[in-house]
């Protein structure tokens, strides 16, 4: 990112007041956006993102270039976002979709009432994907479809995210067909 | 290949469709795929459900904004932190009561050590006292200004009580050292 270079040049002098008054405009949609595909809710994203940049202002000295500076913040953005996580009571997992409640879950959402029945069938189903593919599904088309910008922010090889937004779409479309077409 | 009653892409193809999709797949490869795509309906149909998916989650997931107060916030974060932390009453009640009883010990060792230096000197004179009456009145060296030898000899003796009687109360508040004699 050509923002980056003038930030570390400030870093390399010792400016690092100055260089975290640029981080912030340069980062903060991304760092949220990344939040909430991780978090699933906006205020929580929110305040997500306040605390990455906290910890940021606070480690900035210490940043020593060895990583890009885009890789550290989303480290720490992905490290916040999971103690968040941790911190909150467990739920039941649907980290495996051929679990029994992850397939429950589909069927019922899949043929239950809604009052927009298409779009909240769709948005529960993203919900019973494995949690690595819900994160990369919500930002795959937060980031408009960039699979590069993924990769980087979640710290995982392009194939990988490539791999994984392939198997999660798949799985959508098995999930979303009719049950006469599944039953064939 | 193309068994109706399958579902899904041809395997050899299924990446390659979504890259087709994506516009990311190189152009001769493209060609190839496109060519499959008109003589197969399992990878067209299949191409086209995903399409559909592919607009519906563009369309319907959630694209949430930062809320226009988040800098502000930021900043005042930023700026709480950059403060020095205020003591709580508690602590800094805590801390004067700390500092008031270090001061009170500090003042009763000064105390103690000029009283026992006074008590010292007290008793170094009572000594002297005593101990000149002694000689005057042994090898009658002392001068005619002398009244009497049972004078000095008096003077003495009071000059030792004097003594002892100094060097027991120093001895008591600590004042000299005392060899571990007094615990």
């Amino acid at each position: 990112m050509a923002m980056d270079s003038g930030i570390e040049q400030h870093l390399a002098a010792g400016r690092h007041a100055r260089a975290f008054d640029l981080v912030v405009p340069a980062y903060k949609d991304r760092v949220f956006r990344l939040a909430y595909s991780i978090l699933k809710e906006r205020a929580a994203a929110e305040d997500a993102a306040q605390e990455t940049f906290v910890r940021i202002w606070k480690a900035l000295p210490g940043f020593d270039g060895r990583a890009a500076l885009g890789t550290w913040i989303y480290a720490i953005t992905r490290n916040t976002c999971l103690m968040e996580l941790r911190r909150r009571r467990p739920t039941v997992s649907f980290d495996d979709p051929d679990s029994t409640e992850a397939q429950h879950a589909a069927a019922s959402i899949a043929s239950g009432p809604a009052a927009d029945p298409e779009r909240d069938n769709l948005l529960r189903l993203v919900d019973t994907l494995p949690r690595n593919q819900q994160e990369a599904v919500r930002l795959f088309y937060l980031e408009d479809r960039s699979y590069e910008t993924v990769a980087e922010q979640l710290g995982m090889p392009l194939g990988t995210v490539k791999n994984l937004l392939h198997r999660a779409r798949k799985r959508l479309m098995e999930l979303a067909r009719p049950d006469e077409v599944k039953a064939a | 290949m193309n068994d109706p009653t399958l579902i899904g892409p041809c395997a050899d193809y299924e990446h390659d469709l979504v890259d087709l999709h994506d516009g990311t797949l190189a152009p001769d490869r493209a060609g190839v795929v496109r060519r499959h795509l008109e003589a197969c309906p399992r990878c067209w149909d299949w191409q086209a459900e995903f399409a559909i998916l592919e607009s519906r989650l563009t369309a319907d997931l959630p694209r949430p904004e930062l809320s226009p107060t988040f800098d502000a916030k930021l900043q005042d974060r930023l700026a709480t932190l950059a403060r020095p932390p205020v003591r709580s009453n508690l602590r800094a009640a805590l801390e004067h009561e700390h500092d008031s009883l270090l001061d009170t010990l500090r003042r009763g060792a000064r105390r103690r050590a000029v009283l026992g230096a006074l008590g010292s000197a007290a008793a170094t004179l009572c000594a002297l006292a005593a101990a000149r009456g002694l000689l005057a009145q042994g090898v009658g060296l002392l001068p005619s200004v002398a009244e009497g030898p049972e004078r000095w000899l008096m003077l003495g003796i009071a000059g030792v009580v004097m003594a002892v009687a100094a060097l027991g109360w120093s001895a008591g508040r600590n004042g000299v050292p005392t060899l571990g004699l007094l615990r």
